[in-house]
Parts: structure tokens; sequence; C-alpha cells
């Protein structure tokens, strides 16, 4: 297959007019690029995959005439072969100018620098601050996320522009042009899936379409059904997201299949956003019963069962799809309430252990009876005051006296 | 004053078997082993907390060894120590070793509070124990219930089964402590504690230690409502009357107090719900009935899963749809 039956490469945006969506973004690119005395001698574009940053970076040194020197993660990037690519590519802009009147010079251009990595590209990071703070030409770098511990560094030097991921209606225009270029017929609910489940990335729904495409020359819904969810990454929002806003118990089936999250933090994660997504209350005691049943399967599953934890998901599907019309976006709770609580709340645990167990062992009970049957009685004695021996009898520290005055009743 | 007389519960602790409160029958057989302890067996005692099941075990302990039971005796809260770790090196260590030197008691005593809550891995290693050891050390085991102990252990023991004590005992008991204590306590006021207290002596003798701190020289029936009303469980009360006016999330929210402030297992919440739920006034009794077969279920399914929280925020969803 040529290049140009990868519809990905022929529908490549060529110039800046044809990069769809980010207006933003790329103001804020192109000025920076056309400033002479800009601030920053690097830029740093973010943003999800399949956006338009490296067709934006490649239309802008193409339309002013830049030549790239580009680095990727295909490439070793020690701070050896950093140096021995980008010193050269940095430090002759001038020069470059005489030899050759069509390019203004060179950019360099690193693209997924979020992909430099500890071991193997050691060195990189600095390296790359190194070269942007002597560089004579300006410096580009794409990045997916930007919250790495290991680049946010390079966000010191650079300009940081963000991209966000493509709306909707404009991938669908996009894909009904295609379509027309290819003398393709598709069902607009087709077009609509595809863009759907391409959660904003551009190629992937070209790459989806083109695939499709091979069918016939009309799409239609039904064609579109063995589409799933790219299986990269499905954070526990676009998991949760998914789920929630899944059409029928099959979709949301489907994501959860196709999701790698953390299964126990989804259970209570999705137990903590049910409120949130039922306001009906039959809805959602509906929905926290079949929870419960999801919640039996998992401790069936237990850790060797793990043929079981189909099951599992189908509960979860259900719970999630009892009134699929009724879903409205709402914020999404996460981490768990539990985790948060139980870790803001673990130092008064200990303490009220300690209260619950000297009294165990001095009326023969266990912690558990004493602290709710035996120190009840005790907090309203100490309430009273009449009665400080008994404190010394049961040998509490002064800060578990204290714990006591300030408990709250249960 | 001795020192353990500061509560009321151990001041007032019978330390002989005779003075044990409305138990005849048991007090009578267990009599009977102590003639000879050579042919006393393993014991089991079953019943509803408060019910003297403790008291019995220190007893024969004191009968056997005198002032220097705690010597001879190793006394173990399951509920507190429930692995199997506890068993082997604890139990098992003190079991073998042989104190053959007090008097004509060839053995010391092992006593397992709540022992109903131990692991099954536990209770079978604690089997073979009992069957080896049995020339050292004699086992009192104490559960609520029975059934939850392995059947080869029962097997083992002479069961003893408590039953909810004498009203009547117990009011006599009430009274009795408040004369000793210079305390004003009617008849009336006797029965109203014990009513409370559901059957647990120690919940009413809590009660009424709780109260004399409260009054001065006499006890009202206010001064006992007071207390009993303060030291019940408000956050569970709370929680309930949110979920039963549909508040669940406010309700969910008090679930996670329970849980991360004070440590209640989910077990433990359900059983303090189901105990508030009986009081809820606006209730009909079918309405109770209804709801407590709610309970049943998702109780159930909670020694099934894996997230007790789930477990509960599904039982107060079912509360909040309810709605009077």
């Amino acid at each position: 297959m040529s290049i140009d039956h990868l519809w990905v490469e022929k529908y490549r945006p060529k110039s800046i007019s044809e990069i769809l969506g980010n207006k933003e973004a790329k103001t804020a690119f192109i000025d920076w690029l056309i400033n002479k005395k800009r601030r920053k001698k690097a830029v740093l574009l973010y943003g999800p995959a399949g956006v338009g940053k490296t067709a934006l970076i490649n239309a802008a040194a193409n339309e002013f005439g830049y030549s790239i020197i580009e680095m990727n993660a295909s490439d070793t990037r020690t701070k050896n072969s950093i140096n021995k690519i980008g010193k050269p590519a940095t430090s002759y802009a001038a020069l470059d100018k005489f030899t050759s009147h069509s390019t203004k010079g060179n950019v360099l251009f690193l693209d997924e620098v979020d992909g430099v990595f500890g071991q193997q590209d050691r060195g990189g990071i600095p390296a790359i601050i190194k070269i942007v703070n002597e560089s004579l030409v300006p410096v580009m770098m794409a990045a997916n996320d930007p919250d790495l511990k290991k680049i946010r560094p390079l966000k010191k030097v650079c300009k940081v522009i963000r991209f966000q991921q493509i709306r909707l209606p404009i991938i669908i225009t996009l894909l009904q042009r295609i379509c027309l270029n290819e003398n393709i017929t598709a069902e607009f609910e087709a077009l609509e899936r595809i863009a759907i489940n391409s959660r904003g990335d551009v190629r992937s729904a070209i790459n989806d379409l083109q695939s499709i495409a091979r069918i016939g020359k009309v799409i239609t819904l039904q064609d579109t059904l063995f589409l799933t969810i790219r299986t990269k990454d499905i954070s526990m929002f676009d998991t949760l997201r998914g789920v929630f806003s899944a059409k029928s118990h099959k979709d949301a089936a489907t994501i959860l299949n196709y999701s790698n999250v953390n299964f126990d933090d989804f259970l209570l994660s999705f137990s903590d956003n049910l409120p949130r997504r039922y306001s009906n209350s039959e809805d959602l005691a509906t929905a926290y019963d079949i929870l419960s049943k999801a919640d039996v399967v998992r401790g069936r599953v237990g850790t060797e069962n793990w043929s079981l934890l189909k099951y599992f998901f189908n509960f979860l599907a259900e719970a999630a799809t009892v009134s699929p019309d009724s879903f409205k976006p709402f914020e999404f709770i996460y981490p768990p309430l539990r985790i948060m609580k139980l870790f803001w709340t673990k130092s008064q645990r200990t303490i009220l252990d300690s209260i619950s167990l000297k009294i165990g062992k001095k009326v023969h009970v266990s912690k558990k009876t004493a602290k709710e049957d035996v120190l009840p009685f005790i907090k309203i004695m100490l309430k009273k005051k009449k009665t400080e021996s008994i404190f010394t009898y049961l040998e509490f520290e002064p800060s578990e006296i204290d714990y006591i005055k300030k408990m709250n009743k249960y | 004053m001795n020192k353990d007389e500061l509560m009321w519960v151990e001041k007032y602790r019978p330390k002989k078997l005779n003075e044990i409160v409305g138990l005849r029958h048991i007090v009578e057989s267990v009599q009977a082993f102590l003639k000879n302890p050579k042919t006393m067996p393993h014991l089991l005692l079953a019943g509803i907390p408060g019910t003297g099941k403790t008291t019995m075990a220190l007893c024969i302990a004191r009968e056997l060894f005198g002032d220097n039971w705690k010597t001879f005796t190793l006394e173990l809260n399951a509920s507190d120590e429930r692995g199997i770790n506890t068993v082997r090196d604890r139990i098992k260590g003190f079991s073998r070793y042989s104190r053959a030197s007090f008097g004509n008691v060839p053995f010391a005593i092992i006593i397992l509070d709540e022992s109903d809550q131990m692991t099954r891995p536990a209770q079978t290693a604690l089997r073979r124990i009992m069957e080896t050891s049995s020339r050292t050390s004699r086992f009192i085991l104490i559960c609520n219930y029975s059934n939850k102990i392995i059947e080869p252990i029962q097997s083992r023991c002479a069961i003893f089964r408590f039953s909810k004590l004498n009203k009547t005992a117990m009011v006599d008991h009430i009274k009795n402590i408040a004369e000793k204590e210079k305390l004003q306590v009617s008849s009336e006021v006797a029965e109203k504690i014990i009513d409370y207290s559901n059957g647990d002596l120690r919940y009413a003798i809590n009660a009424l230690q709780t109260a004399a701190a409260y009054g001065e020289g006499e006890i009202t029936e206010k001064t006992v409502l007071q207390v009993v009303g303060e030291a019940s469980p408000k956050q569970v009360q709370l929680m309930l009357t949110r979920a039963l006016s549909g508040n669940f999330s406010e309700a969910r929210k008090m679930m996670y107090d329970l849980i991360g402030q004070y440590g209640f297992s989910g077990s433990e919440i359900v059983r303090q719900v189901q105990r508030e739920l009986m009081k809820v006034s606006y209730l009909t009794d079918s309405q109770k009935a209804e709801l407590t077969n709610i309970i049943g279920e998702y109780d159930y399914r909670l020694t099934q899963g894996a997230n007790s929280d789930i477990q509960l925020s599904a039982l107060l969803a079912q509360f909040s749809k309810f709605k009077k």
C-alpha cells in the first residue's frame, strides 16, 4: 500500500489553516514563532494524541520556510545523542541563511518528550534544557502528559501551549468531507459513532473510517459496531464516563472489558459516583442493589476464581445502565471516598483502639464490645467529672482522655 | 479502696460460683466438676451478651486456684486476637507448659472469650491443641453462637447454654448494688434500667454507674433515660433517620464517619442499625419487619462480598427509597 493509500497521510494537513480545532493554541503558537523577540526560546505543545500537535509544527515550518530537524521517541535520546544532533542544529542559524535563500534556517523539533526515559535516555532532559538555553534557533517540543515529574523542569524554559480534544462536530465534518472525496455514502449515525469512539483523536477517527470503508462504498451504523475503544490507556475518568453514559448494557460491558483500570478502585469509585448518576431514588436503589451483587461476585472471585470476573463486569454494566436515558454529565468523584476517609482518620482509629483495648482488659470484654457498649458510658462519666479516679484506674494517657472528651458521639 | 473496684461491673462481678445471679442449674453442674477437678472437661459456654459467661469462667479459675488464679489462667479475647498465629504461638505455648505443682489441680485454664470470632483455620489449629494438651490444660470457650464453633471442637466440650437472665433476679441485683453504693433506686427505676439493657446485665450496671455520676443520691427515671439516650449510638440513629427521610448522600457520609473515625466494621454497623430501627417511633411494626428483611439480605451479602461499604451503601439506598 503506498503512502497515499493511508488516509491519515493523504489527509494530513499541509497548511496551518487545514488544521482542525484548537484555535487559541494555534494562534499562540504562530505568535510565538513569528515573534523575533520571543521571550522563551522553546515551546512545548501538549495534549492528547491525534489532535494536531505534530501536524501544526510541520505545517508551520512548511509555511514559514524553516527546515525541521526532528528527534522523536524512536531515536535514542541520551545526553550524548541529543548533543550530537541538537548542538549543530541550534548553533548555526545565521550561517544557514547565507547558504540557502529558500529557508529561514533550522528549527529543532523534539517530539514525544514525555517519552525520554530514565535509564535508556539518561541525562536527556538536562541536555535538552542546556540546548534550549544556548540555542540560536527556535526549539519545539510536543508531549502528551505535561505533568510527568521528569519533564516538569522543561516547562520552566518553555512557552507551554495546551491542546484539547477535537470536538465531535469538527471530526464529523472532516469525516463527511473525506467520504465525499472518496465517493463513499455514510449514515450520519455511523460517522457520529466513529467520532465518539475516537474520543477527540482525529487520527484514530480517520483510521477507523478507512478500515470500515474497506467493507464497501456504503457505511451504515451496523458496520461501526465492531469498533472498540482503543485499549492503550482508558483512564479511571474515561472508564467512569464511558460506563455511566453508555446507552446500553452491552456498550457499558464493552468499555469495562477494554478498560484496564484497577477494578477494586473502580468498584469503589462506581459506588461513590452512583448518587450523582441517578437522581431518582428508585433508580439509585435498583442500581445499588445490582452493585451489591457485583460486590458479592467480587468476593467470590477472591484471588483465584478469575473466570468469574465476567459476571462481575456484567453486574457493573447493568448497574450503570438502569436508566440510560436519564444520563446527564456530572463531575466524577475520584479517588474513592473510602480511601480518603481511612487515610485521614487513621490516627484517630489508632488512639480509639488503644482506649478500647485498655477498657477491654479491665472489664474482660473485647475491644469491640468496649468501644460499643462501655466507652459511651465512660464518656458521659468523664463529662460529669465526678470520677477522675476511674481514668487512672483504666490507665488512660492524658492524650487519650482528651480524645474521649472531644469525641463525637456515634 | 481496691483498685479493681472502680468500675462497678468489676466491683460487683461475682467472685464465687454461688454468688452468680440466676443460673442455678449451670452453677450446680460446674460445682460437681470442681469437686474432683481432674474430671473437669473442656467447657463451652454459649449465650447472649451480659448473661454471666465470662463471670462464670473467671469464677471457675478463682475456685480452682484461689488468689493466684491469674498465674494459672490465660485469658484471651478471640475477637481481638482471632488469627491462627495467636493459637499457634500464645495458646500452644501456654497449654504445653505443665503446672502440676498446684495442689490437686493438674492443669492450667485457658479462657477464650468470643471464640466464635475465631477464624476457621484458627479453630482447626485449636482442635489438635485441645487434644494433645489435655493433660496440662483445660479450655473454657465462650461464645454467643455455638454454631459458629466447628463441630470437632463442640464434641470435645461440655456445652452450657446461657439464656436471658430472669428479670426479677436482675432487678434485685441492680437494687442490691444501689444499696451498697448508697443510692436510692426504686423498683420501677431498676426495672427501667433492665428494660433498656435488653437482658444484658453488664450494660445495666454500666448504665447505673453512669446515672450515679449524674444524679445526687437518688436516681430517677429521667436520669436513666438521659444516660441511655446519651450512650446510645447517635451517629447510627442519625444515619438511619437521614436514610429513611430520603437523604441518601448525607446518610452515606455518616456511614463513612462510622467506618473512618470509629473503625466499625460493616457487620457491627448493620447490627446497630437493626437495634436502632426498633426504636424508631414513626414506623409501624410491619414497616419495621419489611426493613428488617432488607437488612437481613444485605447482612448476608456482607458476609459474601468484598467491600462492606458497598453493601452498606446499598442498604442505605434501599432505606432512602422506602420513605415514610
